[in-house]
């Protein structure tokens, strides 16, 4: 059977998706319920409601995965692909800060004071390692998705993909909801495509939209049932009393789980409120 | 429609004629040659309704003392050149014969699905499932079905996943292995897993392309195994095919649906010639009126032989599962009333046989190839 390539046996997969690695949130309780963070090899989307913090999540992984192998990080690099025009270089700046404190909280004055003279401590190297890309329309976004394969061979440390948002051009003025099917999961294709073959984390921002079934209307993800299967992990962020949870939808190794998160001016870290347990579905 | 076919050499004539029930007569005639050292020219003439075809071929020289047996080899050779050109018809009964004794039935483990599918995944047939997203197509079901009919066929053969969405969890697999594996040893329990894990494949395909490349390459592997008399494959997983064919189905040019028929076909083969189980999942769209329906379109429907939805019911954790399409269930049903048709037509011809043998012997040619089957 090896005569056919890239095939190979589970057994030999066990043992390589062991070390498979994740990139922390920076939210304990999330990567708790994610079991480690958002895995590397696989396509996650997270969609929620305006507001919610898909924007902050998708920087805040931007920039985690930038934490040196030494501190329990990648020591990657990582694509920003914005359609929205929501990423803000200021917030980027001010995340990047948060996390080296958070990393320089675990010494003692003394090393602290050295190690923040080092110069990939600083938050701009961390800016510096994030490659943005500006999209204003769907043939962009169609042609960037063919780009990164070429831009991810010369640029070998990249190990996060962001796309925020992956909805926002397919929206409006689409006469043939036919031809946007099939370029959507050309897309997707492609995209786990990328990610298994670099081993590199795809990060999918989606909106949601009103779906009206059994005579009552509710808030789905957009795009469609089509793309619903294009991803291999879903998460959904949600409002639930005044406070944000995010609940694994679609994992296949993962039991449903919901966690709660907060977005501070560090960025995405734990709840603050009393009932900090985890609820599992 | 009848074939002749009539082998017929320079020279002496001998003729070794064949006749069976079926109404086919192949006549194979050999004749010395006059001069030893020269070749046996035969020439072969197939007729059949509409027209005639001829056809030369040519055999290996034969020693001037040839006893009649060896005129006979070369006959019966010359009559295997011509099988070859097109697939044997085969009988009802032989047919029965090949489901008795290969077309094994593959449990999935779960006893509900065994019911609507009759036993389980029967070899030999396309088995599509659709669903919803995250209805329990990927995790549970195809990890149960693999890992089940893996365990349950560790020695026989293994299954091999074809994965589109990255979604094969080998930790999953493991943990289910050991929650089922009951009370054992470590060491055994280890063993086991590794055993069993051994015989999962899995590899990932992103383009319809690369599918139908791997499927070929399958076919010619499977071939050398069935003589070399290797291990072979009884499960064939494909997760999921709807989303290699989404972006080409549509559109105005007719692209999309030759290319997912033409993967249909070569699955369907693939399955019958190998004797393993083939299995696809699907995911759901929007129809008429909200009510959503299996993707792929019309042109997929008639494709698989069994078609199973799935759903979940979010609150329950409880899924469902609704048989669309079966042939061994509705066959019956049509299996008699097609019946009461032919015995109108052609009475005349099967009035001296019993009715069952009248079905069985009904002529069944399997066709993968349309331009081959055209010309006859």
């Amino acid at each position: 059977m090896a005569i056919i390539k890239l095939l190979r046996t589970a057994w030999d997969m066990l043992s390589e998706e062991q070390m498979q690695q994740h990139i922390t949130t920076g939210c304990e309780d999330l990567d708790h319920i994610l079991r480690g963070g958002i895995h590397c090899g696989e396509v996650t989307e997270v969609g929620g409601v305006p507001g919610i913090g898909k924007t902050q999540l998708g920087i805040q992984l931007a920039v985690n995965v930038q934490i040196p192998v030494e501190y329990g990080g990648h020591g990657g690099q990582a694509v920003y692909i914005d359609t929205e025009g929501s990423f803000m270089v200021e917030r980027a700046h001010q995340i990047a800060e948060g996390c080296i404190n958070g990393i320089l909280d675990n010494f003692t004055d003394h090393d602290r004071k050295i190690l923040a003279c080092q110069e990939w401590m600083q938050p701009n190297s961390f800016l510096s390692n994030i490659f943005y890309f500006r999209i204003c329309s769907y043939t962009e976004q169609i042609a960037v998705t063919n780009y990164l394969e070429k831009f991810l061979k010369e640029h070998k440390d990249v190990k996060i993909v962001v796309i925020d948002s992956v909805t926002f051009h397919f929206r409006q003025d689409f006469d043939d909801l036919a031809c946007r099917t099939r370029i959507l999961s050309g897309m997707s294709l492609k995209l786990m495509k990328l990610a298994k073959t670099n081993n590199l984390a795809v990060v999918l921002l989606n909106q949601v939209t009103t779906k009206y079934t059994e005579g009552s209307f509710h808030l789905t993800l957009a795009l469609g049932d089509s793309w619903s299967h294009s991803c291999t992990n879903r998460i959904i962020l949600y409002w639930n009393a005044n406070e944000r949870y995010a609940y694994i939808d679609k994992s296949p190794s993962l039991p449903s789980a919901s966690a709660p998160y907060s977005v501070t001016s560090k960025g995405i870290r734990n709840s603050t409120s009393h009932c900090k347990r985890v609820r599992m579905m | 429609m009848l074939t002749r076919f009539r082998v017929e050499g320079e020279g002496e004539r001998s003729s070794m004629a064949e006749n069976d029930d079926l109404g086919i007569e192949r006549t194979a005639s050999i004749q010395n040659p006059t001069k030893p050292s020269s070749s046996i020219g035969a020439r072969v003439r197939a007729t059949h309704d509409d027209d005639e075809d001829e056809v030369r071929v040519s055999l290996r020289p034969v020693l001037p003392h040839s006893s009649s047996d060896l005129i006979h080899q070369e006959a019966a050779r010359a009559l295997s050149v011509m099988d070859s050109f097109h697939q044997p018809w085969l009988t009802g009964v032989e047919l029965l014969d090949d489901a008795n004794r290969n077309k094994h039935v593959l449990p999935t483990g779960l006893e509900g699905i065994d019911v609507l599918l009759g036993g389980g995944l029967r070899e030999g047939q396309l088995i599509e499932i659709a669903g919803p997203s995250s209805s329990g197509k990927t995790q549970p079901l195809q990890m149960q079905v693999c890992l089940h009919s893996a365990s349950c066929i560790a020695d026989k053969g293994s299954v091999m996943f074809l994965d589109t969405c990255n979604s094969f969890s080998p930790n999953r697999i493991a943990c289910m292995v050991n929650q089922f594996s009951g009370p054992l040893f470590k060491e055994a329990k280890e063993r086991r897993l590794e055993r069993i894990m051994s015989s999962i494949l899995c590899q990932p395909i992103y383009d319809i392309f690369e599918l139908l490349d791997t499927l070929h390459q399958l076919e010619s592997t499977l071939k050398h195994t069935v003589k070399t008399g290797g291990y072979k494959i009884c499960l064939l997983i494909i997760d999921s095919i709807s989303s290699l064919i989404a972006p080409i189905l549509g559109g105005k040019s007719p692209q999309g649906r030759l290319l997912m028929v033409s993967a249909g076909i070569v699955l369907k083969k693939l399955a019958h010639e190998f004797n393993l189980a083939v299995l696809v999942t699907n995911h759901m769209v929007g129809g008429e009126g909200g009510i959503i329906k299996p993707a792929l379109g019309e042109s997929w429907k008639n494709i698989p032989h069994v078609r199973l939805v799935v759903s979940r019911d979010q609150q329950s954790n409880v899924f469902t599962a609704t048989v669309l399409k079966h042939t061994m269930r509705v066959a019956y049903y049509i299996h008699v009333s097609e019946f009461t048709c032919n015995t109108d037509i052609n009475y005349s011809q099967m009035k001296n046989q019993s009715k069952n043998h009248r079905i069985l012997n009904m002529l069944i040619l399997h066709l993968y190839n349309v331009p081959i089957a055209a010309c006859f």
